[in-house]
């Protein structure tokens, strides 16, 4: 602790003096809509709390920091956010990229640092799974880790073969660090189900032609294709797919497809296309906060410029991560990083929060991926904090996984 | 089912039509006035997001409410719009600096940068998507042989490609409006001497080639989709094929879209798609050392 507390320069934010206000620094690709839901989510999380008082009697700031999706970018915004802005926590980051090339700065400050976009399990393993003292100020609040969601995405794939009687698949990804555990784990876990593992591929995400991929997939003959897609914009896929009225199902997870209005800005070729998001897309009550939380930003948003009907998935973590940050400041009594860095760490652990995302609680020092968030089990222990929405014909969107949340039955693409 | 060599000749060659769309205009442009126009995937972009606010009314700017025209309606006034940006393009800024290379091509690439800003602001980075076909006028995909499947709105674009680059061989074998585009290509002070007007010469190249931008825009868009980054690629990709075919030679550039076309759908599909645009760098290394002055281009003598 002590070393840590010798590279706070002055002491900055909270650090040296402890005195308000508390101010948070937000980092997103701001130009992209996913950013945009983050940070209206971010200014909504802050104005309830400082209209209830603040935290600990504290003002509360945000600040807003564009990555652009850019590691060098949110170097220096993330340079920025500690020592001009002397913020005291940050949350945010959506590129696993992104999040990895700040970590060592983040590290060596000591300032919380809470990732609320971005999945790869090595941003934990990697960093403070390797040397805890080092990286303990990290945590992510949400979304789980890829490995859980490959997990996920395997009792997902047992549901669609129970309804649909789908057996064979074609596997699309990023080729980028979030997807390593689905190109790695992935193709194992579904032929131990029993399946058909028809067709694996890492796509450049400047992908631009997407008629070979097509044509690869009917080739393989797969009944549904398994694709994860953040960086790489399907558009063009779905749009190719829709007019040659093929008919296998696209699964997995496609970040460009949870823009609230994507079935529409696509003329409907989004149809039957779904996506695990964390959320849900605001279709459903994950938790009880979830709907009311949905339409406050429904509400709040009407006559902004798009996303409008709901944030995309990191709009809803990024809201979680900054009430957890305010719960754990007040059950620790600290925010001041430079002196008490594990005072605000031991309360960050206890965290038991309901949000709007799901019930959050972050694994300990000892885990596999320590201060990542838990993934939540049903009965059967099958994981269920990763829905799966679908657009359903008419621009519906609709959650249809888990069953516990879901509000229609997935649809198999009939043209 | 599309499998095997007749599926990749034909999205190859459908993919073609459209690279050759993208190059000509940024060929000509060179070839007339010597100007690279790092603005040429703007005008591109124009193409996609003109035809989605005179088509679609998912974006909407002031003044121009966006409305819902049919697209044979909005598809020629998107490409006169798109013609008509480009000749302002040339009159409003380059022709004040054409004569120094450093700053026209500082002032193109801050008017695409700029473009990129426009639509970011007014549409936003989502990314749109729209049909081109109007429903029930065509199926929506159709079959050629033995490979079914093929997008009716490639194979429009295809036909539409050619029909362009007939009519632009027309105007500038035929005419004495487009021959002496042609002479200006080949000899500025030979053109002078004879009585040619080269700066109306240079304003119409901007306005034909903007033309076929806006085509290539528009069709681009609908085989891909609209995002405030789309002009990217497709410059880069005018650069190669124009260095490949030869900088100002529009024959040049037709058979190096081609050439560029086949390579990238043929790596594609037999090596895998990560290697899909290596190999036309390395062609276009190999050119530039081989044959400098690209297939059907001559030594350059801009005095």
């Amino acid at each position: 602790m002590s070393t840590l507390a010798g590279c706070v320069p002055g002491g900055g934010g909270g650090g040296g003096d402890a005195e308000g206000p508390i101010t948070i620094g937000h980092l997103a690709p701001l130009q992209n809509p996913l950013g945009v839901g983050s940070k209206r989510t971010a200014n909504m999380a802050v104005d309830q709390i400082s209209e209830n008082g603040g935290i600990m009697d504290e003002e509360v700031d945000v600040i807003h920091a564009d990555t652009e999706g850019n590691p060098g970018t949110a170097e220096s915004e993330a340079e920025r956010l500690v020592i001009e802005e002397e913020v005291d926590v940050m949350v945010g980051t959506f590129v696993s990229e992104v999040t990895q090339a700040i970590m060592d700065f983040v590290a060596q400050e000591g300032v919380p640092l809470i990732v609320t976009g971005s999945a790869a399990p090595s941003t934990v393993t990697e960093f403070i799974g390797d040397d805890y003292d080092q990286y303990k100020n990290f945590f992510r609040t949400g979304p789980i880790n890829s490995n859980f969601q490959a997990e996920a995405m395997v009792n997902y794939v047992n549901h669609l073969n129970e309804l649909h009687g789908w057996d064979s698949f074609a596997l699309l990804a990023d080729d980028a660090a979030w997807c390593q555990p689905f190109v790695d784990t992935l193709p194992g876990a579904l032929d131990e189900e029993g399946y058909d593992l028809a067709l694996n591929q890492s796509l450049n995400i400047n992908i631009d032609d997407f008629s070979p991929v097509i044509n690869d997939v009917v080739e393989s003959d797969a009944d549904a294709v398994i694709r994860f897609f953040a960086h790489i914009n399907a558009s063009p896929f779905l749009v190719e797919r829709a007019q040659r009225e093929l008919t296998f199902g696209i699964e997995g997870i496609h970040v460009t497809g949870m823009h609230p209005a994507y079935a529409q800005l696509t003329e409907g070729a989004a149809t039957y296309e779904t996506t695990s998001q964390s959320g849900g897309g605001g279709t459903t009550d994950i938790t009880e906060e979830t709907l009311p939380f949905v339409e406050a930003y429904r509400e709040r948003f009407a006559d902004s410029d798009p996303p409008v009907g709901h944030p995309m998935y990191m709009g809803f973590n990024t809201y979680d991560a900054i009430n957890v940050y305010k719960e754990a400041v007040e059950r620790g009594g600290t925010w001041d990083y430079a002196n008490d860095l594990d005072g605000i760490v031991e309360a960050m652990l206890e965290t038991d929060h309901t949000g709007v995302a799901g019930q959050i609680q972050l694994y300990g020092q000892d885990a596999e991926y320590p201060h990542d968030a838990m993934e939540t089990r049903d009965d059967e222990g099958t994981i269920s904090n990763f829905p799966i929405t679908q657009w359903q014909p008419q621009g519906a969107l609709e959650c249809v996984y888990p069953e516990q949340h879901a509000t229609a039955e997935h649809m198999e693409p009939t043209w | 089912m599309l499998s095997g060599l007749p599926a990749v000749l034909i999205n190859a060659a459908l993919i073609s039509a459209l690279y050759a769309l993208i190059a000509i205009g940024f060929t000509m442009i060179f070839g007339v006035g010597g100007v690279l126009n790092l603005a040429h995937g703007a005008l591109l972009m124009a193409g996609a997001y003109v035809y989605l606010l005179l088509a679609r009314d998912t974006i909407s700017v002031p003044v121009f409410e966006s409305m819902t025209l049919h697209p044979l309606l909005a598809f020629p006034l998107a490409v006169v719009i798109v013609a008509v940006l480009s000749y302002l393009l040339y009159a409003v800024i380059v022709q004040f600096v054409e004569d120094n290379p450093v700053v026209t091509f500082l002032a193109t690439i801050v008017v695409a940068l700029a473009a990129t800003e426009v639509v970011l602001h007014y549409a936003g980075s989502a990314t749109h998507t729209y049909t081109l076909i109007p429903d029930g006028m065509l199926p929506s995909t159709i079959d050629i042989g033995p490979v079914d499947g093929i997008l009716t709105v490639d194979v429009v674009g295809f036909v539409v490609s050619w029909i362009s680059i007939g009519l632009l061989w027309v105007y500038v074998t035929k005419t004495d409006s487009g021959r002496a585009i042609r002479a200006t290509s080949m000899t500025e002070r030979g053109a002078q001497l004879t009585g040619v007007n080269v700066h109306a010469v240079r304003a119409r190249t901007w306005l034909v080639a903007g033309a076929l931008a806006g085509i290539g825009g528009v069709f681009l868009g609908a085989s891909t989709s609209a995002t405030p980054n789309m002009w990217l690629h497709p410059l880069s990709l005018a650069f190669i094929i124009v260095v490949i075919g030869g900088i100002g030679s529009i024959k040049g550039s037709i058979v190096a879209a081609y050439l560029i076309g086949f390579l990238q759908t043929g790596v594609g599909e037999y090596l895998g798609q990560n290697f899909r645009g290596i190999l036309s760098l390395v062609l276009l290394v190999i050119v530039l050392f081989v044959l400098p002055q690209g297939l059907f281009g001559r030594e350059f003598d801009h005095e």
